[in-house]
């Protein structure tokens, strides 16, 4: 332990929290698709990052050089609603070419394509946008609020209210509506749902449509702090992966606590052990698998019985 | 357009066969065969097109994470090589610029090199970009003879790697020394605390930064690390905040240098920011905006507008007409290396016999003499020297931004151990 | 060309070796296992440093990295194998993304971001295997694929090799009667660390120098891909695999393009490729199609028994 004012680590848990809902934001997407397929879609940091780039190009159109104010805001909602468009039907295209035709095949061979088509979306990406990091300007003065000495932006507070609130809508929709029950059904049997009358295909797309969804908006909303990029797609995914599996798979609620725990971890975890922050990602990986050893389903995961 | 016929063909053959469910142990060797096949009958096809050319390439990181910075360097290339295409080549005869991509892995790099050295026959390579597949390459290089100018790699070591392997970016030691003098010197400054990232350039700054800086009496009050690709460093800037020292080394690539300025900003951070050449890729004035104003850094040194051949004023607004985007200070390296392994390449051509010079039989020793030699050249980056190492010896700028525009505070280099003044 | 083309030999003999020793622990004993790019990392430092910093000579130097990448395999199997499934994949995922990291971040063991160089050139009875001259090499390392595929094979066929047979079709039949699945699987592990281990070694003295970024996710992934490639639980398809990924990545440089197309196509080459390997043949070039068995004749093993 190290001394550290009151101040101090506040800072570091507000930093930690913000820096979690990033990953719970970007988890949502990774969660739902693993919950109803029982597939790691290894495109989704990719299909996020192709996402954000029609996000920002919307953006840059419509707002010309203006400064921020309430009609750059208008265009910044527009750019959520392109960005989250074009990664659904992304999504859904990756999942009709490469893995539908996969769907009966060994279990390694989806992944193998996830991984393929990652590498192929990141440098199709590169070639059309270019290598460069581009700046997606703040469609709101983000100067930071002061609260007894504490820092937080706009942009932090307004991650944390966009994942809880998609997160809660999330699960309203799963938990009221019929298609919510539809992808619950084809969660836990595929071929049962089938004999149900329900059109296994349809659900997947349009798991895959929401999911996608969900990473563009993510993507549009990260990208005002982190900038756009091609590769912006990789740690996002590997990190949000994290979260979504130490939080449980497949648990909507359990995306928002495995990355608000991994944000933490990284932030705050890190100083109070008193570690140079290059080691965060042991620390991170560390709980990963002591988590997985004491509940491997997760925190708000169902532990699933196996059958014989 | 032959070996796309070829490719074509050998596709089709792949898929056909993979569609006609032949023996499975019967099939496996066919593809083994196909793999172990197919690199001779390229080399039969390859070997049959004999270009009258003089070759150059250059290896570094051309996709991946610093795919950017491997893509200005080859724009400045390209833009030398034309330019020498554009008076008659050498001798005549045309130049031809190969890259060759690493993705920034040392074992790329050996790739590359093994096809350039081989198939290609370089004569000279601009390149590599990390000190690490610089390191890796470097002996490939000597052995073959092969001039190689690193426009960016900043290890130690790679100079002494061979006579072959030279560099026209500042060792870390000469940058780092330079400016911790400057910064304890003429800033007065006794307390600084350094965010670097963990990739050779930054550690490699940051480490002979503290020790000429501490050797003067200054104190580093912290340093705090981030991996590479890291877009976060709330927690580092917050920590760094409650030591509160007199100004923040950042010696790191643009992108994590706009990370850190704007979050410090966010944060209440309002120290002296202190940076270096990767400060100098204009990139960071786009991506910071006015949060970049301020910043000191070193960097090459740059000219006099006012002076009569502006060289480098002409060179990037060249670059800045044909690729869109300005040249950073590693391309103007790049840029400067080009030219020096195309001027070494005439002389041993203008010395060759005439026999040779038809064959293109020219001296590589000859070649090496004459870049081991270049005493005061003024390239586009600034006045060149090299010393017995293959080092470059060049004067360090002090510059900074304001209004979003690069501005030159003073030229320093050191002289017996003391920071000297030129301009 | 035949130089590049005896550089891309070395390099498929060293993958092929990652290859087949990842082949034991995903093919026949059916652990996804997603950081065998650690235990190659391991295996290239230790030797790394082992030789320059001890001075011990390569042969002794190969052996001591096997062996401590196979110690690091067991100790990180105790606990993480016995998670089963994707659960276990994302356990070995973090462990590789934490050796990678803490190579990074020691400094004063591993040189950190500045890697180790200046390897020296291992001996053979006072004669010294120049990485230039490639040839030497070639033999050296196919010597070495050749001992590690006759030694799997052996695994296989022995007890061990039945044992972890049985825990791939069916962990708990297999626990049922009586087999100690955890030992196995971990000493499957370890033993795939091993020969990792090796191929660190080799890739070392044929480099000369290493550094953390070579042993990255994607280069797991990438000697997953090896294996899926050529077909799961054989070892033949591993070398397959090997030689298949390696030439489709150097395909640009190979066919003489790569100065010419920008560097963004050979990747997308790639990953085109991959996607549509899985589409056409998912079991892998050499895999045989999963038979489901009609009821009560014993269902035909993957890759059956080479």
């Amino acid at each position: 332990m190290i001394n550290l004012s009151f101040s101090e680590l506040i800072q570091h848990f507000i930093n930690g929290l913000t820096l979690g809902s990033i990953y719970a934001l970007i988890a949502l997407g990774y969660t739902m698709v693993y919950g109803i397929l029982k597939f790691i879609n290894f495109a989704h940091g990719e299909i996020l990052m192709f996402g954000t780039y029609i996000g920002l190009l919307i953006y840059d159109r419509l707002r010309g050089g203006a400064l921020p104010g309430s009609q750059t805001l208008l265009f910044f909602f527009l750019a959520i609603v392109a960005a989250s468009l074009f990664s659904a039907t992304l999504g859904v295209t990756v999942e009709r070419i490469a893995y539908r035709p996969l769907r009966r095949a060994p279990r390694l061979a989806p992944l193998l394509s996830a991984i393929g088509t990652s590498i192929v979306l990141m440098n199709t990406a590169a070639l059309i946008f270019g290598t460069k990091s581009k700046k997606f300007e703040y469609p709101f003065d983000n100067t930071a609020l002061n609260l007894w000495g504490i820092a937080i932006t706009p942009h932090q507070i307004m991650i944390l209210i966009v994942c809880v609130g998609l997160m809660v809508f999330l699960k309203l929709f799963i938990d009221n509506t019929r298609l919510g029950k539809a992808m619950r059904a084809t969660s836990l049997d595929q071929d049962v749902a089938a004999l149900m009358g329900i059109n296994v295909n349809s659900i997947i797309s349009l798991t895959f449509a929401i999911g996608s969804a969900l990473a563009g908006i993510a993507g549009v909303l990260i990208a005002l702090e982190y900038k756009v990029y091609p590769t912006m797609g990789t740690m996002a995914g590997l990190k949000a992966f994290i979260a979504a599996v130490v939080g449980g798979i497949g648990n909507i609620s359990g995306a928002m606590v495995g990355g608000i725990l991994l944000g933490l971890l990284e932030t705050f975890g890190v100083v109070i052990l008193g570690i140079p922050q290059g080691l965060k990602d042991t620390i991170a990986f560390s709980v990963l698998i002591i988590i997985l050893l004491v509940k491997p389903s997760g925190i708000l995961g169902k532990a699933v019985r196996e059958k014989v | 357009m032959t070996k796309f016929f070829i490719l074509q063909n050998i596709l089709t053959y792949l898929t056909v066969s993979i569609e006609k469910e032949s023996t499975m142990k019967k099939f496996g060797l066919a593809v083994v065969v196909f793999c172990l096949l197919l690199p001779v009958v390229t080399f039969a096809a390859g070997s049959g097109e004999k270009e009258n050319a003089i070759k150059i390439g250059f290896i570094g990181p051309l996709t991946g994470d610093a795919a950017n910075y491997g893509k200005l360097m080859t724009q400045a290339v390209k833009i030398a090589v034309e330019e020498r295409n554009a008076k008659g080549g050498i001798g005549g005869v045309k130049v031809v610029f190969l890259p060759e991509d690493s993705e920034g892995k040392p074992e790329k790099a050996n790739a590359a090199i093994e096809k350039l050295a081989s198939v290609d026959k370089i004569y000279g390579l601009i390149g590599g970009v990390f000190s690490g597949e610089s390191l890796a390459i470097a002996p490939r290089c000597e052995a073959e003879k092969i001039l190689m100018i690193s426009p960016s790699a900043t290890h130690k070591d790679l100079t002494n790697k061979g006579d072959y392997i030279f560099r026209d970016v500042p060792s870390d030691a000469l940058q780092a020394t330079v400016f911790a003098k400057y910064v304890r010197e003429v800033m007065g400054l006794s307390r600084v605390a350094i965010l670097y990232i963990k990739n050779d350039y930054s550690q490699g700054l940051s480490m002979d930064f503290k020790s000429q800086f501490e050797a003067d009496g200054g104190t580093i009050v912290g340093m705090e690390t981030g991996l590479q690709g890291d877009k976060d460093f709330k927690t580092q800037l917050t920590k760094i905040k409650a030591l509160n020292p007199e100004a923040l080394f950042i010696p790191n690539y643009v992108a994590e240098i706009a990370q850190i300025l704007e979050q410090a900003k966010q944060l209440g951070l309002n120290t002296k920011m202190l940076s270096a050449d990767g400060f100098s890729n204009p990139e960071i004035l786009e991506l910071a905006g006015d949060l970049a104003n301020g910043v000191i850094f070193s960097g090459p040194e740059k000219e006099d507008p006012a002076q009569a051949n502006a060289k480098t004023a002409a060179f990037e607004k060249k670059y800045e007409e044909k690729w869109g985007e300005k040249p950073d200070s590693f391309s103007l390296n790049a840029y400067d290396g080009a030219n020096l392994i195309m001027d070494a390449i005439q002389a041993a051509y203008d010395k060759a016999s005439d026999a040779d010079k038809k064959a293109l039989n020219l001296d590589r020793s000859l070649m090496q003499k004459y870049v081991a030699g270049i005493k005061g050249y003024m390239g586009v980056s600034g006045e060149i020297t090299f010393a017995p190492n293959g080092d470059v010896i060049k004067n360090q700028g002090i510059l900074t931004a304001e209004n979003r525009q690069y501005k030159q505070i003073g030229v320093y280099r050191i002289e017996s151990g003391k920071l000297v003044k030129v301009k | 060309m035949i130089s590049f083309i005896q550089l891309l030999t070395v390099y498929i003999g060293i993958y092929a070796i990652l290859s087949l020793s990842l082949n034991l622990i995903v093919g026949y004993t059916g652990m996804l296992s997603l950081c065998h790019a650690a235990f190659f990392a391991i295996g290239s430092y230790a030797t790394a440093i082992l030789m320059l910093k001890i001075g011990m000579g390569f042969w002794l130097s190969t052996l001591c990295a096997g062996v401590i990448s196979a110690v690091l395999g067991a100790l990180i199997g105790l606990p993480t194998l016995r998670l089963k499934g994707d659960y276990l994949a994302i356990a070995t995922l973090g462990f590789g993304e934490i050796v990678k990291n803490v190579i990074l971040n020691w400094d004063s063991l591993t040189n950190g971001p500045m890697g180790i160089n200046g390897v020296p050139m291992p001996k053979f009875f006072g004669f010294s295997l120049n990485p230039l001259v490639k040839w030497q090499y070639i033999i050296l390392v196919w010597v070495f694929v050749a001992i590690t595929y006759f030694i799997l094979r052996r695994i296989i066929h022995s007890r061990l090799g039945r044992a972890l047979a049985a825990i791939r079709e069916d962990e708990i039949a297999a626990f049922a009667m009586g087999i100690d699945t955890f030992k196995y699987k971990v000493i499957s592990f370890a033993i795939g660390a091993f020969f990792a281990g090796v191929a660190g070694s080799l890739w070392t003295v044929f480099n000369q120098s290493v550094t953390p970024m070579t042993y990255d996710f994607m280069l797991s992934m990438m000697i997953l891909c090896m294996v899926v490639l050529g077909g799961l639980g054989n070892h033949f398809a591993a070398l397959v695999g090997a030689a298949i990924i390696q030439v489709a990545g150097e395909f640009p440089r190979l066919l003489g393009f790569s100065s010419v197309i920008p560097a963004q196509f050979k990747q997308i080459i790639f990953g085109l490729i991959l996607v549509f390997m899985m589409i056409f043949k998912p079991e892998g070039i050499l895999g045989k199609e999963k038979a489901k068995p009609p009821k009560g004749v014993p269902a035909v093993r993957e890759g059956g028994v080479q």
